[in-house]
């Protein structure tokens, strides 16, 4: 608080100074920009975080927005295709329970991010060789180092946040990296060639290896920063807190159980179909390359706007179960939608887009009134690698029944797993809930008063 | 299940519903055309002395009608297709007429009034293009080569690749004179096979096949390409019995269960339907394993009218129609630039079926409707479930409430 006032005296005041005379509020704001304690200077590190992220968002979309090419070039069918996501998702399986131990105990904040921009760095290094080379095993394993250093980055990233923003512009902040990652996607999603020549693949993997290393020095600048911080405003290292008992995981109770395989079927519907929808929307619908990749990043660039908004829309009203159940209805309707209709795409990913962008926002905190608080950070990782498990299987399986099956039997594998273990879930979720007077689904006010008796 | 799309190039036309055509069937069709479950089909080699043995008679026999399909690569390949109104029509070949420079009369169905719909395929020439131009100096597939004229190959005994086991008969040929030595080791290859009942093939492009239908494969192996990318192309050329050149119509299915990412199916339609047609879908193969990583595109382009004259003649056309002034001719390429091609190993294979009646139509697959019912059957009845629950639930409540 003492900060907060400190640093609204100092922009007052700064004002009228500035508007007096140029040439000492030019050093004036150079100060600012240089003191940790400024508002100048925290964007500074924002801009820095964004940086951070931007190289593994960048490239983990690169196989998508390249299929044609790399199926084209390496002549792989679409199994071993998928096998690129595949090997991003092994390593988080585990990573997700480590990456915060990592970071709190073993490397600390600053060089954990260092390793872990290091390991993407490296990964899409290797990746690019693989595609210069005309290496797909190459690639394979570019892809693996890749997926080692990228969920756990976006944890330090997260912890970087929380440490130089909490109780300040946190919300914002986390608002902003999202979007960053979303526009990001779409970014990649739409820069693809346009001409047929292979020089065109080594061009938009080389661009990859550039945005990781920009990310690297911005790991290394804010490694820099945050000593300097913390040597100037004497400010802790930042820490992610998670405490991670594997021994908690038999006391999970049934209702979370429902809800890790509701994101599961969720999230495989999503992901891998996104990882292959390219090719679908140029064959089934007629679209160009282009119109075919930007079609395939509708789902993020509405999940940009969308989530906070449906986030504020959930923490008004509650009844977390009703709107996981509409979300999941929805992406089933669009879903039946792509594989049986020849209506226009459009309809149906903008769908899926709003009921993804939905589900993120009412799933993600039913874990919180489930687990009791020393356990969340277990049910998250857990939640996380068993997700990552789920898409690397998937990534694998989808790309076998395309192969030998085709999209509409893709499709239709898709909404069974949506309908069938997803939205059975749910309703199983909304049973098991309702004898016991759960309070997942309360509405707001429900859950108010219930604080409040606690309290009294 | 399908619908008409945008027609490229403004070919044709929408076609009707299915349910459209079975009534159209069931009160106009004549029996020639009217499509059976089984036949009993034969294939038959008719000879003549000092003639090398190049036709082939596939005869399908139904319970009220028969079906003729001549091969014969006397001239270039070619197939002649009649379909009849009873179950003894026979072909009869004259021979001397047949082999000499004026055949006209050479081929015929007998009785003569039992036909009810006939025509032919030529498979003229051997089209190959340089894709590497195509982007600078010419349009796609690219600056063509001198074509290969079918009718100046040699093919080999029908005989000899007769397997009537799977009713099925290669011609296989290369050409007659061959100063590049290009077909030194490679030939190019026509696989017939007829069907006695319906069913479907184990390799893509699993086009379904009736009992009314050929299937015809064309394979290229081993050939020597002129170029280091060289896309190959097939001219056809066909007789119908209107003044207009028939049509080719682009289907959009939304299953692409038998051939993965392939949703479309062409048509080439004699005529309203039922008439005779060919249908294949627009994939090639450049592996004898046919899979997605082998998939080529298969452009088709539209029929225009071609003076006889300007055509290799196909002697058993004229045997049977009479000589004839004008054809229709159109061009499939297989391959684009980059991608899977030819050059890989030297391998192009291409399917299409012939037939008479109603064009097979794919329906949903068990698997596909197996999954949707228990996809959809379960958490609808789980719904429906908990719906009834709560109901119960409120009505138990309020009536504890009104005691209270």
């Amino acid at each position: 608080m003492e900060e907060e006032e400190e640093e609204a005296q100092a922009l007052l005041a700064g004002g009228p100074h500035e508007a007096r005379s140029g040439a000492p509020a030019a050093s004036r704001a150079l100060s600012a920009v240089c003191d940790p304690s400024r508002l100048a200077h925290r964007l500074l590190v924002l801009l820095l975080m964004c940086l951070l992220g931007f190289g593994s968002y960048f490239c983990y979309d690169n196989p998508a927005a390249l299929q044609t090419q790399i199926q084209r070039d390496m002549q792989v069918n679409t199994t071993k295709f998928m096998l690129l996501y595949a090997w991003y998702s092994w390593p988080n399986v585990v990573l997700c329970f480590l990456g915060g131990f990592l970071i709190d105990r073993v490397f600390g904040i600053r060089w954990g991010t260092i390793i872990f921009t290091c390991f993407v760095c490296i990964g899409q290094v290797v990746f690019a060789l693989g595609g210069i080379f005309n290496a797909f095993w190459l690639m394979e394993v570019g892809r693996f180092v890749f997926g080692i250093g990228g969920e756990s980055l976006a944890v330090a990233q997260n912890t970087y946040a929380v440490s130089w923003f909490k109780g300040k512009e946190l919300n914002l902040v986390f608002g902003l990296q999202l979007s960053m990652a979303r526009i990001v996607s779409m970014v990649t999603r739409l820069m693809r060639p346009n001409s047929k020549q292979q020089v065109e693949l080594r061009v938009s993997l080389s661009w990859g290896g550039v945005t990781c290393i920009l990310s690297l020095i911005s790991a290394l600048a804010l490694a820099y920063l945050d000593q300097r911080a913390e040597r100037i405003l004497h400010k802790e290292q930042g820490k992610t807190g998670e405490v991670i008992k594997l021994t908690d995981i038999k006391d999970f109770s049934l209702p979370l159980w429902l809800i890790f395989i509701i994101c599961v079927c969720y999230y495989v519907v999503v992901f891998p179909f996104i990882g292959l929808g390219k090719v679908f929307f140029i064959q089934k619908f007629g679209f160009s390359s282009q119109e075919a990749s930007a079609i395939n990043s509708v789902v993020y660039v509405i999940s940009a706007p969308m989530s906070p908004l449906f986030g504020f829309m959930v923490d008004k009203t509650g009844k977390n179960i009703i709107w996981v159940l509409c979300a999941v209805a929805t992406t089933l309707v669009s879903h039946m939608m792509l594989a049986f209709t020849m209506w226009n795409p459009w309809i149906a990913m903008c769908l899926l887009g709003l009921s993804y962008s939905l589900l993120a926002c009412a799933l993600w905190p039913m874990v919180a009134y489930l687990v009791p608080e020393h356990q969340l950070g277990t049910a998250y990782g857990f939640m996380q690698s068993i997700q990552n498990l789920g898409l690397a299987i998937i990534s694998i399986i989808a790309g076998i029944i395309l192969d030998t099956r085709g999209y509409l039997v893709l499709e239709v594998f898709f909404i069974g797993c949506v309908s069938r273990d997803a939205l059975l879930s749910v309703v199983l979720l909304y049973l098991v809930i309702m004898p016991g007077g759960g309070n997942l689904n309360y509405s707001t006010r429900q859950r108010e008063e219930m604080k409040f008796s606690h309290t009294e | 299940m399908y619908s008409c799309g945008a027609l490229r190039r403004g070919w044709g036309h929408c076609a009707p519903s299915p349910i459209l055509f079975f009534s159209l069937l069931l009160s106009a069709a004549p029996f020639g055309l009217l499509g059976e479950e089984t036949r009993q089909v034969s294939l038959e080699v008719p000879t003549w002395p000092d003639v090398p043995q190049n036709l082939l008679h596939i005869r399908a026999v139904g319970t009220n009608s028969t079906l003729h399909y001549v091969w014969s690569t006397l001239g270039p390949p070619t197939v002649v297709l009649v379909a009849t109104n009873t179950p003894h029509s026979v072909l009869s070949i004259n021979w001397t007429r047949l082999l000499s420079p004026e055949p006209d009369g050479g081929l015929m169905i007998l009785p003569k009034d039992s036909i009810q719909f006939s025509s032919a395929l030529i498979f003229t020439r051997l089209l190959e293009f340089d894709s590497a131009t195509s982007d600078a100096a010419a349009k796609p597939p690219g600056k063509p080569y001198p074509p290969y004229s079918l009718a100046e190959f040699s093919w080999n005994n029908i005989t000899d690749s007769l397997y009537p086991a799977t009713l099925s008969a290669t011609f296989q040929g290369h050409p007659k004179g061959d100063p590049t030595g290009a077909f030194a080791n490679g030939s190019l290859a026509f696989r017939v096979q007829a069907f006695a009942r319906s069913g479907r093939p184990d390799q893509p492009p699993r086009l379904l096949h009736t009992a009314d239908t050929c299937q015809l494969e064309v394979a290229l192996v081993g050939a020597s390409p002129r170029g280091n990318h060289s896309l190959f192309g097939i001219e056809v050329a066909t007789v119908g019995q209107s003044p207009d050149c028939p049509m080719i119509q682009e289907q959009h299915s939304i299953d692409d269960e038998y051939a993965p990412t392939v949703f479309q199916l062409y048509q080439l339609l004699w005529g309203s339907l039922p008439s005779g047609f060919a249908q294949w879908r627009p994939v090639a193969f450049s592996q004898e394993k046919a899979g997605r990583e082998s998939a080529l595109s298969c452009q088709a382009f539209p029929l225009h009218p071609t003076v006889a004259h300007s055509l290799p003649q196909s002697p058993v056309v004229q045997a049977f129609f009479g000589l004839q002034e004008k054809y229709c001719t159109f061009n499939l390429t297989f391959g684009a630039s980059t991608g899977p091609g030819y050059w890989d190993q030297h391998y192009l294979s291409w399917s299409m079926l012939l037939g008479v009646g109603l064009p097979p139509v794919d329906a949903l697959s068990p698997l596909i409707l197996g999954i949707m019912t228990v996809a959809l059957g379960i958490p609808g009845l789980m719904l429906l479930g908990a719906g009834l629950t709560l109901i119960l639930r409120c009505k138990h409540a309020s009536e504890y409430q009104s005691i209270n």
